[in-house]
């Protein structure tokens, strides 16, 4: 086979361990981040395989890209880490890196989560691009993936502007080969070539000619980004990431990230041009496809960016109006493809009635003591983003309000304003949640006078994208116990009245603590401690069964929300309520619904 | 015939060890020179989702990472509500292997949906599909926990149908397993190899067309 002689230097890589790659080759010295799914694992990677690189998990995204600009502003090929819904929080950040001068390489490694698998919003991080006139890069796969990572730190210092690097959770969970250079030695690479960089607020003057704004100290400043872009946009043309493949005269597709290979496989006559760099486009190579085909097509995950972008060229092509976006379909496959542009081709159906599976918490998880404490003392409350979420699930209702990372204590002091302290509606939040900009609502929260119970549910890490550390955990990249933070010395130094400290898995104690914290008429905080089950290997106690003798199948523990506990159909057809002693961890939990005491150890 | 490569959907529940199962595969299939894409996009978040790995090996260059309904040679799958999800997707001489492991859907549970009134078993075995059903109840060993290890017995099963060589199977396992596991990781996959060998006697050999 072809690949036979070079397998040495050839490696299976997911898309997040090429980006992570991509780094260490472009010689980045700085990375921060903020986890989020799909793409966590590229700093988890960096830190693991490239130690020359320094990683950090920031206390949220705005922080992570404010870290990356110093470091870039230091001279220092630096990048952020985040998902889509980060960038939203560090927009703020990148809007004022964009457009004023940039030292070391500045870049963004942004996930989408197209098809909505990890359950997010439906986002697309390349209108920022458009937003703040910066370029943006979609690899479509591993090897691409650590091309382009390379190719968008050039870009950055070539054109002197933060650079998005744009990854789906395609991208980076799909492992496919890449060329790995055995002899690359590392090298941090560092470029000093601006003394000052503010933002474009002073080209804006200049470029307004604003009286005085020819003065050296300002002309200093000047970085002409439009003037940037116009000239990437050129070179664009003639770069090999920008691919024409110039076939049949019938069919054309504009396309980039993995649906360029999903319109390779399904028509392999057509003519196409494969965008590395979306953001800003290759306007000549675009015509030049244009006049090759009768039919010319734009096929691209989330939004329709590159379609509205290539019509605002002038040039027409077909895209969202034969396969509409959001909710009719959250990302292309091999198939919605197929089905309109190969009319011809077999339909397969998928066997009905098939349920679906629903996310769960683990067993044995803090979040699940909470939520039954609220579900039993009919507390209403709003959820966080933080595994606790499940709660809000029509089976569990424990959470009547949920929206983005961090909210939930402004929501519920928005929500007790409103009814005049009147249904004590509660907060429940992670501590990773209250560490990224919790933190914020709990400090407004206290200084305009709210009275909400706040229930931070500290279980020692990011539990749901699988355990990063937090400002208060007992383990991290940069770890160093005198500089743990201490989630109730915090709460006490911003003011708090009540704070308690509680174990879940004593229950009456949970009880208690949240009760009284509700009825108490003051702000508090209840502080539910015990580390996440799942990340720090708890050891497990016996596990519990049912006495089926004495069951009657009320159902009321498996809305407990356990994994462990399932209905299950006997041979005989019989329902029965069981737990899974494989999954089941002895918390002890269920047999407190329990009004028949079916469960026993 | 030279195998000129394949399409495989590996499904099951969080836990069931199926990344190792296509980790463990990618390496054997990299070893004999194929070129290869594997997909682990669907079962990210929390436990009690399904997980869903697209698997291609080819002598070519692989170009979409999700194979097409109906592109599918081999459906293996860890648990029965995930077999039926896939059925479908098979090409009309693509085999299926199925565990007959339930984990009741959560939403089941929930009564957000209801149970399906058929035995799955029973609706796989009668897919117009070659299927092998294994019951890990009846496979249960001193030696290994098959709950937790049916991932390579899985393995041992498969490359027996497959009629690849042990050696360089095992040899992957070894490789790849972290050292105090080997022992039970062996004695699973000698299991599964045992289970295809009875059941491919019974059968009429069809890895010969494969
Ligand atoms: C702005 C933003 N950044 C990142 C994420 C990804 N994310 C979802 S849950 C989560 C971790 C939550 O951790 P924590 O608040 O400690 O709750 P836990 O899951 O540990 O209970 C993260 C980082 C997000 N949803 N939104
Ligand atoms: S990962 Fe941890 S916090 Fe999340 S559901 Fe599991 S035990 Fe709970
Ligand atoms: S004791 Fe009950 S709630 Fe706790 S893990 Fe076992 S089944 Fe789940």
């Amino acid at each position: 086979m072809e690949t036979g002689n070079d397998i040495a230097s050839m490696q299976m890589m997911n898309g997040n361990e090429a980006v992570a790659r991509g780094a260490f080759e472009a010689g980045v010295k700085v990375a921060a981040g903020y986890p989020g799914t799909p793409s966590t694992e590229v700093m988890e990677y960096t830190h693991q395989r490239y130690s020359d690189i320094y990683c950090e998990w920031a206390t949220n995204e705005k922080v992570a890209v404010e870290v990356a600009i110093g470091a870039s502003f230091a001279g220092y090929r630096s990048l952020a880490l985040m998902k889509t819904v980060g960038l939203h929080v560090a927009a703020d950040a990148l809007g004022g890196a964009a457009g004023s001068q940039i030292n070391g390489g500045l870049v963004l490694v942004v996930s989408d989560d197209v098809g909505r698998l990890a359950g997010d919003d439906y986002n697309d991080c390349r209108h920022y691009g458009n937003m703040f006139n910066i370029p943006v890069l979609e690899p479509s796969d591993s090897q691409d993936a650590k091309d382009l990572m390379v190719k968008a730190f050039e870009i950055s210092e070539e054109y002197s502007t933060p650079v998005i690097l744009k990854t789906t959770s395609v991208t980076c969970k799909t492992t496919s080969p890449v060329k790995i250079d055995e002899n690359y030695t590392y090298e941090a690479k560092c470029r000093d070539k601006y003394p000052v960089s503010f933002s474009k607020v002073i080209m804006t003057t200049m470029m307004m000619k604003a009286k005085g704004s020819e003065h050296p100290k300002l002309t200093k400043c000047f970085n002409d980004f439009p003037a940037h872009m116009k000239r990437l946009a050129e070179d664009s043309n003639d770069a090999g990431f920008n691919k024409l493949e110039l076939n049949g005269k019938k069919i054309g597709v504009i396309t980039a990230g993995t649906p360029y290979y999903y319109a390779k496989e399904v028509l392999p006559e057509a003519s196409f041009l494969k965008l590395g760099l979306v953001m800003p486009l290759p306007e000549r190579k675009i015509r030049e496809l244009a006049e090759h085909v009768d039919e010319l097509y734009v096929i691209e995950d989330g939004h329709d960016v590159i379609e509205k972008n290539i019509k605002d060229l002038g040039i027409s092509v077909i895209g969202k109006e034969l396969w509409p976006k959001f909710p009719v379909m959250t990302r292309f496959t091999p198939d919605i493809i197929e089905e309109k542009l190969v009319p011809d081709a077999p339909k397969r159906t998928p066997q009905e009635g098939v349920p679906f599976r629903l996310p769960v918490s683990c067993a044995g998880c803090s979040h699940l003591f909470v939520s039954n404490v609220l579900k039993k003392h009919k507390i209403k409350a709003a959820a966080d983003v933080t595994c606790g979420l499940i709660g809000c699930f029509p089976h569990m209702e424990s959470y009547s309000l949920q929206k983005c990372m961090g909210s939930s204590i402004s929501l519920a002091h928005g929500y007790n304003l409103a009814k005049e302290n009147k249904e004590n509606f509660v907060a429940m939040i992670g501590d990773g949640g209250f560490w990224a900009t919790g933190i914020n609502g709990l400090m407004n929260l206290i200084y305009n006078n709210g009275q909400s119970t706040v229930i931070i549910v500290d279980n020692n890490c990011l539990a749901m994208t699988g355990g990063q550390n937090v400002a208060s955990s007992e383990f991290g990249f940069n770890y160093k116990p005198e500089n743990k933070l201490e989630i109730a010395k915090v709460c006490e130094a911003v003011g708090v009245k009540d704070i308690t400290t509680v174990d879940p898995y004593d229950i009456g104690s949970l009880e208690e603590a949240i009760v009284n914290a509700v009825n108490a008429k003051t702000n508090s905080v209840v502080i539910v401690q015990k580390p996440c089950v799942t990340k720090f290997k708890l050891p497990k106690d016996t596990p519990s069964y049912i006495d089926q003798e004495q069951c009657v199948q009320c159902r009321k523990c498996i809305n407990v929300g356990c994994l462990a506990i399932e209905s299950k159909k006997a041979k005989d057809g019989s329902v029965k309520i069981v737990i899974n002693e494989d999954i089941c961890t002895g918390c002890r939990l269920c047999s407190t619904v329990c009004h028949k005491e079916a469960i026993k150890n | 015939m030279q195998d000129t490569g394949k399409n495989i959907i590996i499904a099951g529940v969080g836990g069931q060890g199926i990344l190792l199962f296509s980790n463990l595969l990618s390496k054997f299939y990299m070893k004999l020179g194929y070129e290869l894409k594997i997909s682990d996009v669907i079962g990210l978040g929390q436990r009690g989702g399904g997980v869903e790995s697209h698997f291609r090996y080819s002598n070519k260059p692989v170009l979409s990472p999700f194979i097409k309904a109906g592109d599918v040679d081999f459906v293996i799958s860890f648990e029965q509500t995930e077999t039926l999800r896939y059925l479908h997707s098979l090409k009309e001489d693509g085999v299926v292997f199925s565990s007959t492991y339930e984990l009741t859907s959560t939403s089941v549970n929930a009564r957000l949906e209801k149970p399906m009134a058929e035995c799955k078993t029973e609706m796989i075995k009668r897919s117009e599909n070659k299927t092998f059903i294994i019951d890990p109840e009846e496979h249960k060993s001193p030696d290994f926990n098959i709950s937790k290890m049916m991932n390579v017995v899985m393995l041992g099963y498969y490359a027996e149908f497959r009629g690849y060589s042990h050696d360089d199977m095992i040899q992957v396992v070894k490789d790849n397993v972290p050292a105090k596991f080997i022992e039970g990781n062996l004695k699973a996959y000698e299991k599964g190899a045992a289970i295809a060998r009875a059941e491919l006697a019974t059968k009429e050999s069809v890895s010969s067309n494969c």
